[in-house]
């Protein structure tokens, strides 16, 4: 009570509510918001340096989906999580058509046929059917409480994810149906599986890799995967990026070569260098300076999501912000290690730093979910 | 209680969770650690010597060419200076030693390089273009030791017949910034494109699509390998219906004077030659004109970039009595033999005075002889019968007041008075006297050459009103336009075409100096008055600018027109002495000595 005794008395008691609205808002970690602003101010300016040699400038658009992302954060982070996990089979549902429907009329882009095209703008369902399905899963494995899943539980989890995976993997779109995997894995070693269950899933998942590797992938999936391991037999092809990668991000050194004066990027060398290498170019022009910088504010993101979700309400809200987060980590992890040679390249994105509309759409709905559950944690149902 | 232990155990694993993604990241950041600060000079030193550079393969543009397929304009090669910042060791002695060798002095060049403050290091930047041989030869020579500099092949507009054809094709400029803004331009900044005329209006057809080489250079500059081509696309040709050889006819005719010429087949308004005078060179233009001679064209008092063919209108002078005579004939108001005129030099309407320019009169005239002999009197008579708003009506029938839709930009639509203009536009109602000057051609009407040549093609032609172009490329104009007839008596046009050939070929008729040997030029004089005649004296006493405009508009054969001439001479007083000799050269050019490379017009 103390802490407020300066506060104006008229709205002195809307503090001293710990349910009030005002004084919730103050109690509210905003870690996550921080992070993401940071990023996405950083991720404009890249992407502007990153178009010097593209045929546009894809900065303004991309300001105009960091602003539109801002709204729809706002938006959900005013509706009781509760109530969206109350209508998660709706949205399921509605997703699912959706990616049905962009089999059959969607327009193809880099050999993945998963955008709808609006006008001006192009909409990937696969990126809000993660978040879709994230809720959903959040919905069932909140229903169960017990510290340990059961087979059959483990299976039902399995299967939401697993459909809309089936169905975004069919538009030939590897990297965005493999982003499903971490919601899954994410939720399940939260709700609690038994080692034999890990023993025997890794099993599965190498006899059905072996299967993808001979009969699913196709030439090119191999050779990126070989090109990976050993990126210099191959210059001019798929170790041919990750290499010019390298370069850029190496060449970088202490403190970049100056905005705009990176040579890797601005000369063409670097390819989708405002999307998926967009880190390279930051490393290049910033140095290691920059990249400390940005893993920073990933590492605030994650760390204070992490938190919310420690001292979440109920077990709903605490699995709902693993699943989100789940994505988060995995795509930040993945691309900045893909970037400096570490993992195989697939197109996974960097959040909030890489160009795309969808993609920015998605990320800022899910810090709104992670903010709702953590303003709501005093709510009495 | 069960439930509180279940939270604790998620927290749990949340919290070893979390703490296992920030390991990751620390993990991370030791990946880029030894990319970047263990590896990074290594990393540098590959982004150093393996560096991509664009080289712009230029696409030609496309030629020019008469009908006969003449070059009028081509591409010749000229070379300029790079300078690559980055590969200067030290950059006061290399603007130096090209200082030297362009004679500009260092300070010169640091200007250059202060306006591309924002362009990389790594990007060179254009120091100077047109270098001769020997300025190229030095720069080449010691290539090694400053291998900074580079030398670029670009191509320049050579317009072979400079200021013979300006007009018509117009000239290139530097790419401005509203068009270089606009979405999906082609376009970079210093780009040259087609500014004026056809240059400008087939821009997208004769500039190709340039190409680009993605080579790979080491970090002095020598290339290593090629890496990506985009090969270009030359621009296509334009061939102009254009007859080089009569243009140049044309040109030399206005030498030294200032008017327009314009010669088009009848038949499918086809232009053989369009000159305007005075003209320019675009030559001067295409090398990125300097600020003083920009002034020079800006100021020359006779306006030199304007086309007087049709970008400025003229009152037409006795020219307009042909559209009177058949307006007349048409509504049955004249009957050619039996409605004469008794001319004294002069008639009396409405209380005024109104002359004819042959003060001594020319007695009784009927239809032909008023014509042949330009009587005014008979006009006035004719003009009272009609009422402005007929002569209007048959103006615009024949094209004037209104753009003839020619493959040019700038076309003026000229002015066709009647009563409505003159309450919208002057607020007063139309004052009846001023329709016995409009019958004559004088007052407040306006006509292009072009129109006039319209115009006569129309009456050469038995009523059909072409649209004139220049470029033969069908694919480019699309299918014109339905000619419009004009629905006039077959007879009534025999009957003019006949007065109008009495005019070149009989004695006393006015255009007796445009007549030829063995062809039978059909025309028509006027003389447009720059001052009322109230105030006029003998036109070669008037100071230049009160002088009055010389206009000749005819076709030939009169028994199968294939050209119409049209001359006019601003301030170069009576039509009959000024501009119709220069219509008889017109024609000799183009019948006599036409061989059989040339068999006619169409070719």
């Amino acid at each position: 009570m103390r802490r407020f005794s300066k506060v104006d008395p008229r709205i002195g008691h809307l503090l001293a509510d710990e349910s009030s609205p005002l004084r919730r808002l103050g109690n509210v970690h905003w870690g996550p918001l921080v992070a993401a602003l940071a990023l996405s101010l950083i991720g404009l300016v890249t992407i502007h340096s990153a178009s010097a040699e593209l045929p546009i400038d894809h900065f303004p658009k991309q300001a105009l989906w960091v602003l539109a992302g801002s709204v729809a954060l706002a938006v959900v982070f005013s509706i009781d999580y509760h109530r969206l996990l109350a209508l998660a089979p709706i949205f399921y549902g509605i997703i699912l058509s959706l990616l049905v429907l962009v089999l059959i009329v969607g327009h193809s882009s880099g050999g993945a046929k998963s955008w709808f095209l609006l006008g001006p703008i192009s909409i990937q369902p696969s990126e809000f059917a993660k978040l879709a399905t994230a809720l959903l899963l959040t919905r069932f494995l909140a229903g169960i409480k017990k510290p340990f899943l059961t087979v059959r539980e483990i299976a039902t989890a399995g299967v939401i994810t697993g459909v809309p995976m089936v169905l975004i993997a069919l538009e030939r779109d590897l990297g965005s149906a493999a982003m499903f995997c971490p919601i899954l894995l994410g939720l399940l070693l939260v709700c609690g599986v038994r080692w034999r269950q890990i023993f025997v899933a890794a099993l599965m998942s190498l006899v059905l890799a072996a299967g993808l590797w001979n009969f699913g992938l196709r030439q090119y999936q191999r050779s990126r995967i070989m090109s990976f391991l050993s990126p210099d037999e191959d210059p001019l092809g798929a170790g041919y990026q990750v290499r010019q990668s390298k370069i850029a991000v190496g060449s970088g050194q202490w403190l970049g070569r100056g905005y705009k004066q990176g040579t890797q990027s601005q000369l063409r060398f670097l390819p989708a260098r405002h999307t998926d290498f967009i880190v390279a170019v930051l490393a290049e022009e910033w140095g290691f300076a920059g990249v400390l910088v940005i893993l920073s504010l990933y590492s605030l993101f994650i760390v204070s999501a992490g938190n919310i979700a420690m001292r979440g309400r109920d077990r709903a809200g605490i699995l709902l912000v693993v699943s989100l987060l789940s994505v988060f980590c995995f795509h930040t992890l993945y691309n900045m290690a893909m970037v400096v040679g570490l993992l195989p390249i697939t197109g996974i994105p960097l959040p909030f730093l890489s160009y795309g509309g969808s993609f920015t759409l998605a990320n800022c709905l899910a810090t709104g979910l992670i903010l709702n559950v953590d303003f709501r944690r005093y709510v009495n149902r | 209680m069960k439930i509180r232990h279940h939270r604790e155990e998620l927290v749990r694993r949340v919290g070893g969770l979390t703490a296992l993604t920030q390991a990751a990241i620390l993990l991370i950041a030791g990946g880029y650690w030894s990319v970047q600060i263990a590896e990074g000079a290594y990393y540098r030193e590959l982004a150093e010597n393996n560096r991509l550079r664009k080289l712009t393969i230029e696409a030609p543009r496309g030629l020019i060419l008469d009908r006969f397929d003449r070059p009028l304009v081509e591409n010749a090669p000229s070379y300029s200076l790079l300078l690559d910042r980055s590969l200067a060791h030290d950059l006061a002695v290399s603007l130096a030693f090209a200082s030297e060798i362009l004679g500009l002095t260092p300070e010169d060049l640091d200007k250059i390089l202060a306006s591309h403050k924002g362009t990389p290091r790594f990007h060179p930047i254009r120091l100077a273009q047109d270098l001769s041989l020997a300025q190229l030869a030095r720069f080449e020579v010691e290539h090694l030791e400053h291998p900074e500099f580079e030398i670029q092949t670009e191509h320049v507009r050579l317009y072979r017949h400079a200021h013979q054809t300006a007009h018509v094709i117009g000239y290139l400029g530097e790419v401005t910034n509203a068009d270089l803004a606009r979405p999906g331009s082609p376009y970079v900044p210093g780009d040259l494109v087609g500014k004026k005329a056809l240059e400008g209006l087939y821009e997208i057809h004769l500039r190709g699509e340039t190409g680009e080489r993605v080579v790979v250079v080491d970090s002095r500059g020598q290339l290593i390998e090629e890496f990506d081509r985009l090969h270009a696309n030359s621009g296509r040709d334009l061939r102009l219906t254009l007859d080089l050889e009569l243009q140049q006819t044309a040109a030399e005719l206005l030498a030294g004077q200032v008017g327009a010429i314009i010669a088009l087949d009848p038949r499918q308004g086809e232009v053989l030659a369009m000159v305007s005078a005075p003209s320019f060179d675009p030559n001067n233009f295409a090398r990125r004109l300097r600020q003083e001679e920009w002034r020079e064209v800006l100021d020359h008092p006779h306006h030199p970039l304007q086309n007087r063919v049709l970008q400025n209108t003229y009152p037409p002078g006795s020219i307009f009595k042909i559209v009177m005579a058949l307006a007349g004939l048409d509504r049955g108001l004249i009957d050619p033999e039996n409605t004469t005129a008794y001319c004294r030099g002069y008639s009396t309407i409405y209380n005024n005075r109104y002359r004819c320019w042959q003060a001594a009169g020319h007695g009784t005239v009927n239809l032909r002889t008023a014509l042949k002999k330009s009587c005014n009197v008979y006009f006035h008579q004719l003009g009272q019968k009609l009422g402005i708003d007929q002569i209007a009506n048959y103006s615009r029938k024949f094209g004037l007041g209104r753009k003839t839709g020619i493959d040019l930009s700038g076309e003026k639509t000229g002015l066709v008075p009647d009563s409505t203009w003159s309450l919208e536009a002057r607020g007063a109602p139309w004052y009846p006297g001023e329709t016995i000057s409009v019958a004559t051609g004088q007052g407040p009407i306006l006509v292009s050459p072009l129109q006039v040549a319209v115009l006569m093609a129309a009456v050469s032609n038995g009523g059909r009103l072409v649209q004139p172009h220049l470029v033969q490329n069908p694919r480019l104009h699309g299918p014109l336009p339905d000619e419009r007839q004009l629905h006039l008596e077959e007879e009534h046009f025999a009957l003019v075409k006949e007065a109008l050939w009495s005019v070149v070929n009989e004695v006393g008729g006015t255009g007796v100096a445009a007549a030829a040997n063995d062809l039978n030029i059909a025309g028509k004089t006027g003389t447009a008055q720059v001052i009322t005649q109230e105030r006029r004296i003998d036109n070669e006493n008037l100071a230049h600018e009160n002088r009055d405009h010389a206009w000749f508009a005819s076709f030939a054969p009169v028994e199968d027109p294939r050209l119409v001439v049209v001359v006019f001479v601003e301030h170069g007083g009576a039509g009959s002495k000024a501009a119709a000799p220069l219509a008889r050269k017109m024609y000799e050019a183009f019948f006599q000595g036409r061989s059989s490379h040339r068999p006619s017009a169409s070719g």
